[in-house]
């Protein structure tokens, strides 16, 4: 590496970081030996990645299903309009971006979806997973695998103007389903792609995530955070709720009763390549009957919705969705599976 | 409008749902009682698990009138059936017969053999989804070593003339395959007076056995080559897998326990008789084509292929008005999730067929009812069908 070979201390670029006394040399140190995974490399996994890489961990590997499209740049930091000419996957193009932010960081950029039968692979020689990502069915995964390995990870989540965070470690901590037990079944929850989403307000719930991270990774314990944050950054709220009394109180079915429903593979989207041109049906295992006027509301203001007793069609950017009232879909308009997860994740939502 | 609770299931095509009760008891006493390794150990338990073998494949040549009790051969399913006989039987340079009606398990074995030079293939073209004899006449060649054909087709339901096809494959001298998946237990086969050297089937479809259990009949004229070799419970100290029938063919512990279910399910069928189920099949969807008949044609479907009630099977596919509002997938999947009712839509394994009949790539709607389907089923199917017709617009 070309810095490292000029005689410089390495330790050298990170000297404004080394001065806050709280996380000192020996801090730095530590980051430098650090490996994370982030799962999913939109806006959050943008900044996130930023962060980590500037700072000095010294291995980052970056899981990302999706290519770079435009209406990306307005939040996604690392990318640009060249990224979406070339059309490049997230994961590649940021790690391209990041490499000549910082050689000294071992980069590693994963195309794929993550899922029950990789997430072990992806996570578990990782000293700590962030959330990058856009659906509740990833971070219960994530929940699983963190719990199941003792491994730590830190939540984000932003829709609108509005972010929740937290740390959860697992045996120290509530984990995600001691706080969230359940998420609202697919359909019946706002997603950015509905409700929108403000750049801010991505940037500092990732930011909140990666401080933490650093702390995390230097060792430094005592100054994580122990609450579940909730930020408005819109209306001026900021929120801190104690959850540390929950660990150990519920009957989490997760880090109490040690099911891991999602990495088995039990909970989650099914998906199937389907006879015919272009079209992959997702379908919901924990399937509840839809609100098909909710969600044509929330569909109505992004493309055409049409509805009757039986299914709710819904035409967007090239793609045409059939939606059934227990939540399954047909997404037409690609063959890739993982393209049709991301797809039935931002505009049905799961 | 509700999904009832027990749907009504119209999909015994592809696997028999529910069980006659016979079965389940079988299933259910095998497991507690005899669940041995059939033969590989000298005990009580391994006795009557290997009796239990050895009396269903008495049954089955009962059943089809084969030539000998130890020339059924249990396999995985039918696919695993089709493959051992295919791939057992041909030689470099062979030249195969087979059409456009048949199932991947067939087709795509044939394609590879095709595709890698070591045989050249003749694919026969259906009409309404029937063949004729005679068509198997003309693409016989000196090198024709195989004609592998259906019996009744997977997607269509139609009944081909496998008695005739049988004779001129005889006198031609090469070998004939069917492909029995559709018809074994509901289309009277009689091996003794229609000359059929390699006869497949599952277990799990008319026959009322539980997945996991298939069968190939390998008649005197047909010599296969093992690929699967391995333990035959007896005759341990010879180096190679023995030669003679049914162990040259079955290396590994047989399924003991779906055999035992399958067993009872073929007694079930002889009890019944092997048409009273077909014509209780053919009634159900007599009412289906009447519907499309009198009024579905109006909303724009149609029956696929040609409807004789006396050359078919239980199993229909309706081409639908258009792909736009009514992809079969999108019927299937309203069918199940509006009304409660399982059929199977696609292309059923079987693309050349739909390509044939203007059914690919989407496919067709196949329902395919079973002896414990109703009228009421067919009427409740029907009615949704209506429905959709007037409400998916």
């Amino acid at each position: 590496m070309a810095f490292a070979d000029d005689g410089r201390d390495p330790l050298e670029r990170y000297s404004r970081q080394m001065r806050f006394p709280p996380l000192g040399e020996d801090g730095q140190r530590k980051l430098a030996t650090s490996r994370v995974t982030i799962c999913g490399c939109g806006a959050l996994g943008t900044v996130l990645a930023n962060h980590l890489v500037r700072a000095g961990v010294g291995h980052v590997r970056i899981v990302d299903r999706d290519f770079i499209e435009t209406h990306n740049l307005q939040r996604q930091i690392l990318f640009d309009e060249t990224d979406v000419a070339e059309n490049l996957p997230k994961a590649e193009a940021a790690a391209r971006k990041l490499r000549l932010i910082n050689s000294q960081v071992q980069i590693e950029a994963v195309v794929t979806d993550i899922d029950h039968a990789n997430i072990l692979d992806l996570v578990s020689d990782a000293d700590l997973i962030l959330d990058g990502t856009d659906n509740f069915e990833t971070r219960y995964l994530i929940n699983d695998a963190a719990v199941k390995l003792g491994k730590p990870w830190i939540f984000g989540g932003v829709i609108g103007s509005e972010g929740q965070s937290m740390t959860i470690r697992p045996g120290i901590t509530p984990c995600l389903r001691c706080v969230i037990e359940s998420s609202p079944p697919p359909g019946m929850t706002p997603t950015c792609e509905t409700a929108g989403v403000l750049g801010p307000a991505v940037s500092v719930i990732a930011s909140f995530e990666a401080v933490e991270a650093i702390k995390l990774l230097a060792g430094k314990l005592d100054a994580l955070n122990t609450e579940l944050i909730m930020v408005d950054i819109w209306n001026w709220s900021f929120r801190r709720l104690k959850i540390a009394g929950l660990k150990g109180k519920v009957d989490c079915p997760t880090c109490v009763r040690g099911e891991f429903s999602w990495l088995e593979g039990e909970f989650g989207t099914h998906t199937t390549t389907l006879c015919g041109r272009n079209a992959v049906q997702v379908a919901v295992r924990r399937g509840e009957p839809l609100n098909f006027g909710e969600l044509a509301g929330r569909l109505r203001a992004l493309g055409e919705v049409k509805q009757n007793a039986f299914m709710l069609k819904f035409s967007t950017e090239g793609y045409e969705f059939t939606i059934f009232p227990d939540g399954r879909a047909i997404i037409k308009g690609t063959n890739d599976i993982a393209r049709a997860r991301s797809l039935y994740a931002q505009f049905v939502g799961n | 409008m509700s999904t009832t609770a027990v749907p009504i299931y119209l999909d015994n095509a592809a696997t028999s749902f529910p069980k006659p009760e016979p079965v389940y008891l079988a299933l259910d006493q095998f497991a507690r009682t005899s669940l041995a390794n059939p033969g590989r150990s000298g005990h009580r338990m391994a006795k009557e698990a290997e009796r239990t073998i050895e009396l269903a494949r008495s049954a089955l040549n009962r059943f089809f009138q084969g030539e000998s009790a130890n020339r059924w051969i249990f396999t995985l399913n039918c696919t695993d059936a089709l493959n051992i006989a295919i791939k057992g039987s041909i030689q470099p340079g062979d030249h195969v017969i087979t059409s456009d009606l048949e199932h991947n398990s067939v087709s795509r074995p044939l394609r590879r053999l095709e595709k890698d030079g070591v045989i050249t293939l003749t694919r026969l073209e259906s009409s309404e989804g029937y063949l004729d004899a005679d068509q198997v006449r003309l693409a016989l060649t000196p090198q024709t070593r195989l004609v592998a054909l259906t019996h009744a087709v997977n997607v269509l339901g139609t009944v081909q003339p496998i008695e005739a096809i049988a004779a001129i494959v005889r006198e031609a001298g090469a070998l004939l395959l069917v492909d029995a998946a559709q018809s074994a237990g509901v289309v009277p086969i009689n091996l003794k007076s229609t000359p059929i050297d390699l006869l497949a089937f599952p277990g799990h479809k008319a026959l009322y056995g539980p997945t996991g259990t298939g069968v190939l009949y390998v008649g005197r004229r047909a010599k296969l080559r093992p690929w699967r070799e391995g333990g035959t419970g007896g005759d341990s100290k010879s180096v190679l897998q023995p030669e003679e029938l049914p162990f040259a063919l079955e290396g590994g512990t047989p399924n003991a326990l779906g055999i035992a279910g399958l067993a009872a399910g073929i007694e079930w069928v002889t009890r019944q008789g092997v048409e009273q189920n077909r014509l209780h099949e053919v009634a159900l969807l007599q009412r289906v084509v009447d519907w499309v008949e009198a009024e579905g044609s109006g909303y724009g479907w149609n029956v696929a292929g040609r409807w004789d009630a006396a050359s078919h099977v239980g199993a229909l596919s309706l081409i639908t008005p258009n792909l736009d509002d009514f992809h079969p997938q999108v019927i299937s999947d309203i069918l199940d999730t509006s009304f409660g009712i399982a059929v199977r839509s696609g292309l059923h394994c079987s693309p050349y067929i739909h390509q044939r009949i203007g059914s690919f790539p989407d496919g067709t709607v196949r329902l395919s009812p079973g002896p414990f389907n109703t009228e009421a089923h067919i009427d409740a199917f029907l009615e949704a069908l209506q429905a959709i017709s007037v409400g998916i617009l």
